[in-house]
């Protein structure tokens, strides 16, 4: 997965509940108008708590599960 | 008449010359696209389905609305067996598409005619129904016997130990697997990351201890 890879937010789902904006442990999501949004590519790093926390689910930041290489 | 597709699929591997033919006579191939659905749970089962790519899960919704996953499929996967050879003929789950798929699509008259017709094709389903029965016993005896943190021990060592999958899980795929909830499933994330079992990249859920995980699966 590319180092951009962000959370997709279906807008649809979203309540504006801001949840997600005031939970986000790096800042990385601001309301706008329509819905919250990516500050910008590189400040979310994917820790998952606003799919987590998100009331209607309408986040997800799906992950592949591996072993450790190493 | 053209037997590839059917050739290419593992699960019809030990099939006879004459069943393939007839096989790919009586079946179609289907490309949907991903979040189509399948087939809806309790409706007439009308086609038993392989899947050749892509991935597919099937999972039951209760009244509120809670979705429990009943399988995953991969490639080489046949789907909707068991509600075929089901009495009341109804499917017992929903079906979707989680990518992009393609399916081999056998009707049900045709699929009862293989049946009756080629013991080869009875034998594969039979072996089929097997490693079904297997699965589904152990997702019983998980639910049951196992505290949630178990269960997603366990959970998240057979996706580790399974071939690499094209698609990731969210935090509600993994919860709807293992019978809980989103948040649980959060905060045991971070429960394994704090305790060194995993590491979460970017996209990636890290196994780092099998030891550590194989004694959270048995707690
Ligand atoms: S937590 Fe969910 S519903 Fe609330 S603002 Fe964020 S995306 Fe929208
Ligand atoms: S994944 Fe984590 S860092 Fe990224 S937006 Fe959600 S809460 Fe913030």
């Amino acid at each position: 997965m590319s180092e951009r890879t962000l959370p997709s937010i279906n807008l649809s789902l979203c309540t504006r509940c801001n949840l997600c904006v005031s939970q986000c442990p790096e800042l990385a999501l601001i309301m706008a108008n329509d819905g919250p949004t990516f500050v910008d590519l590189i400040t979310c790093s994917y820790c998952g708590v606003c799919e987590e926390l998100c009331p209607t689910g309408a986040i997800r930041a799906p992950s592949s599960v591996n072993w450790s290489v190493s | 008449m053209e037997t590839d597709h059917i050739n290419q699929l593992p699960i019809f591997a030990g099939l006879a010359q004459e069943t393939r033919l007839d096989l790919a006579r009586r079946s179609y191939i289907r490309a949907l696209p991903a979040g189509h659905t399948l087939l809806l749970e309790g409706m007439p089962a009308e086609s038993a389905y392989v899947l050749i790519s892509g991935e597919a899960r099937a999972f039951r919704m209760n009244r509120e609305g809670r979705v429990q996953i009943l399988a995953r499929f991969k490639p080489g996967d046949p789907i909707n067996i068991i509600s075929l050879l089901n009495s009341d003929k109804r499917n017992r789950a929903t079906i979707e598409a989680l990518s992009p798929v393609t399916v081999l699509v056998i009707r049900s008259a045709d699929f009862d005619a293989l049946i009756a017709r080629y013991p080869d094709f009875s034998n594969i389903l039979l072996h089929h129904l097997a490693d079904r029965l297997a699965k589904i016993t152990d997702l019983a005896a998980g639910l049951s016997l196992f505290a949630v943190r178990a269960r997603l021990a366990r959970f998240l060592i057979e996706l580790a130990d399974l071939s690499p999958s094209s698609s990731g899980w969210t935090q509600d795929e993994i919860a709807a697997h293992i019978g809980t909830v989103r948040d649980v499933v959060g905060r045991l994330l971070r429960d394994f990351e704090a305790g060194g079992l995993i590491q979460r990249q970017r996209g990636q859920i890290i196994l780092l201890d099998r030891e550590k995980l194989i004694q959270a699966a048995r707690e």
